[in-house]
């Protein structure tokens, strides 16, 4: 098994080629006959008795039959094409694996110029029995038969978490007519990119005071957008379309019409990568990341320049605020390396200014367990930023097995909670708006009170 | 689908039952003695090792399991010794250990050769999941001459020159000749 590597012009779905040698051995069955003919031969011959020589006959016949009468390929050019590369979580999909080639030996390797450049060496395959078996990956679930024959098989599987997946190997067995050989191949399929499935998220935030840039959020500033502003007196210069005639008939003197500036704004997208609670797929970061990627999809659509953070053990990885459909999938791409175990980086206070740009919304996803990670919001506010929370703390802590209604327990239980919902009440103090989010119900509903008018950066 | 799991059900069942045919075609009269005994253990825990390995073969073989208790890593290593070793290699070695021990008795040899022989095919297809048809498909010539090839050896027996020792060499090795003749010729 050689490198896989992308068909270079590959079009919608992906194409891996893999060039991998076939590894052959004696089947089990032979190896059977075989130790049933040797020992009869032997004890023929230890016993002076010639119809136990006899009884070796049949078996030795059909290992005579089988071996080393057809040509067997040494090499086998495995076309992989999975359906696609980028998944969102559960959605299905399938891996394709096609024989496109064989090379008799070694040294006609099938990968070298593709199937053309093996004709020569061409060995038939009409005469081995093809089994494939799929090992999916971890995290990988089949969603199909994984043992199947015949020359281009087809497995589907899900993905039920996000992550980077290796989407695992897929073992081809080449069987002859007799069974006496077995040759095998194992063939790495490709890694799969399984994206959080986002939120849902129509309306945006949207800051009072918008850095001067072209978009399409109306500012409080006069400008050149469609929104209607107000009425002025005329000053020789203005366009003469701009005049309002009714106004100007009432008033006795010219009135134009004013508009509201349209502006972008910057929002970096904060994620607490620091501690996962709950169960896997409904966990504090499952939500996180679900809440992140609605939020990038919805920011992006209103054109603004979208950024994320992803805040872990020792350190942040940041991704600096960008416009376009490419900018999503990278800050998902970014998001999802927030499954890394360790990372040391800079610490939020040592980010550069093009992760945190001045006047830029911060919209923070986290379950506030970590203290850190609240003092680093704090130190963000108190650096001008307009910050929003969404709490994606959902579980608490489990009770006792043992005795799970005890006195003491209750009041761990209590403790917990009241400090929770003073850390909460902290930072709404120092004006950080915290809204809690259930994961399942739109990222609307909890953001409605600061979506309906914008938000006023208090320093 | 009730038919093939039919298929597959009746080929692990006819596996087992001539794998149990061929250990008590070879013991019976059951020979004295501890050696006899033995084997006779070892032919049985073999074929229903076998028998074993044969029902658990859609089993998945189960992957990254940590944390098992004691009893669940006893049946995983059970499984996977059941899954692992040679018993249909073992049954065949002792059943002919066990025909062996009985004095000489030629046709009773051959109708064990063709037992052992039809126990290690039905294994094979059972365990291929293939039906017998497609996977037997062509055996026929080549099963066919190596029972006559078995018919003849017995035969042979029956010559006066075989009850003698020396008679008795010089056939074990014209038997030897005729298979290897015939394996060269025969096939392909």
């Amino acid at each position: 098994m050689t490198a896989e590597r992308p068909e270079p012009g590959a079009a919608a779905q992906p194409v891996f080629r893999a060039d991998a040698s076939v590894q052959w051995r004696v089947s089990r069955h032979s190896r059977r006959l075989l130790t049933l003919a040797l020992a009869a031969l032997l004890l023929a011959l230890v016993t002076r008795r010639p119809e136990l020589a006899g009884l070796a006959a049949p078996a030795l016949l059909l290992l005579a039959a089988g071996s080393g009468r057809a040509t067997r390929p040494a090499w086998l050019l495995v076309e992989v094409r999975p359906s696609a590369t980028r998944l969102i979580e559960a959605e299905p999909a399938t891996i394709g694996l096609t024989v496109a080639g064989q090379a008799a030996a070694p040294g006609a390797r099938p990968g070298a110029g593709g199937p053309a450049a093996v004709a020569d060496g061409l060995v038939p395959l009409d005469s081995f029995d093809l089994r494939w078996t799929f090992h999916p990956g971890k995290g990988i679930e089949p969603a199909s038969a994984t043992a199947v024959g015949g020359r281009a098989p087809r497995f589907a599987l899900t993905v039920p978490r996000w992550g980077k997946r290796q989407a695992g190997t897929a073992e081809l067995v080449l069987r002859d007519r007799w069974r006496v050989t077995e040759g095998r191949v194992l063939v790495t399929l490709p890694s799969l990119d399984c994206f959080p499935r986002p939120g849902q998220q129509e309306a945006t935030i949207t800051l009072s005071r918008l850095p001067n840039r072209l978009g399409e959020h109306p500012a409080r500033v006069p400008g050149d957008g469609l929104e209607f502003a107000g009425i002025r007196e005329y000053v020789p210069g203005d366009r003469q379309r701009q005049i309002n005639w009714p106004a100007s008939t009432r008033l006795g003197r010219l009135q134009v019409n004013t508009y509201a500036a349209e502006r972008a704004q910057d929002v970096v997208l904060l994620v607490d990568a620091t501690s996962d609670v709950g169960e896997p797929g409904t966990s504090a970061l499952d939500f996180a990341l679900r809440g992140a990627s609605a939020a990038a999809r919805a920011y992006l659509r209103q054109r603004d320049r979208v950024g994320a953070i992803t805040y872990q053990w020792g350190g942040a990885q940041w991704l600096a605020p960008a416009l376009g459909k490419r900018q999503e999938y990278r800050i998902i791409d970014a998001l999802l390396r927030a499954d890394a175990s360790w990372s040391r980086g800079a610490n939020v206070r040592r980010l550069p200014r093009a992760a945190l740009p001045d006047g830029a919304l911060v919209v923070a996803f986290s379950p506030l367990l970590d203290q850190r990670f609240v003092e680093a919001l704090r130190d963000m506010r108190e650096r001008g930023l307009s910050l929003l929370v969404v709490d994606v703390l959902n579980v608490s802590p489990p009770a006792s097995r043992r005795d799970a209604v005890s006195p003491a327990d209750r009041l761990a239980r209590r403790i917990w909670s009241m400090e929770q919902q003073a850390i909460r009440f902290a930072l709404r103090e120092l004006g950080v708006p915290v809204v809690h989010w259930d994961g399942t119900a739109p990222l609307d509903l909890p953001l409605a009170p600061f979506t309906r008018r914008p938000l006023v950066g208090r320093r | 689908m009730r038919r093939r799991v039919l298929a597959i059900a009746g080929a692990r069942l006819g596996a087992i039952l001539l794998g149990v045919a061929a250990l008590v075609w070879a013991a019976v009269p059951v020979p004295g003695g501890g050696w006899a005994s033995i084997a006779l253990g070892i032919g049985s825990l073999s074929v229903l090792a076998s028998a074993g390995r044969l029902a658990v073969l859609e089993v998945p073989e189960e992957e990254d399991a940590y944390f098992l208790s004691l009893a669940d890593r006893l049946l995983q290593r059970a499984v996977g010794l059941v899954r692992w070793a040679a018993w249909e290699e073992a049954a065949c070695v002792v059943v002919l250990w066990l025909e062996v021990l009985h004095p000489a008795r030629a046709w009773h040899t051959a109708v064990l050769g063709v037992l052992l022989i039809a126990y290690l095919l039905a294994v094979h297809v059972a365990e291929s999941g293939t039906p017998a048809r497609d996977l037997l498909r062509g055996h026929a010539r080549v099963l066919g001459a190596g029972l006559v090839l078995l018919a003849l050896a017995a035969a042979a027996t029956a010559l006066p020159a075989a009850s003698a020792g020396e008679g008795a060499v010089l056939l074990v090795v014209a038997a030897v000749a005729v298979i290897a003749a015939a394996t060269l010729v025969l096939p392909g």
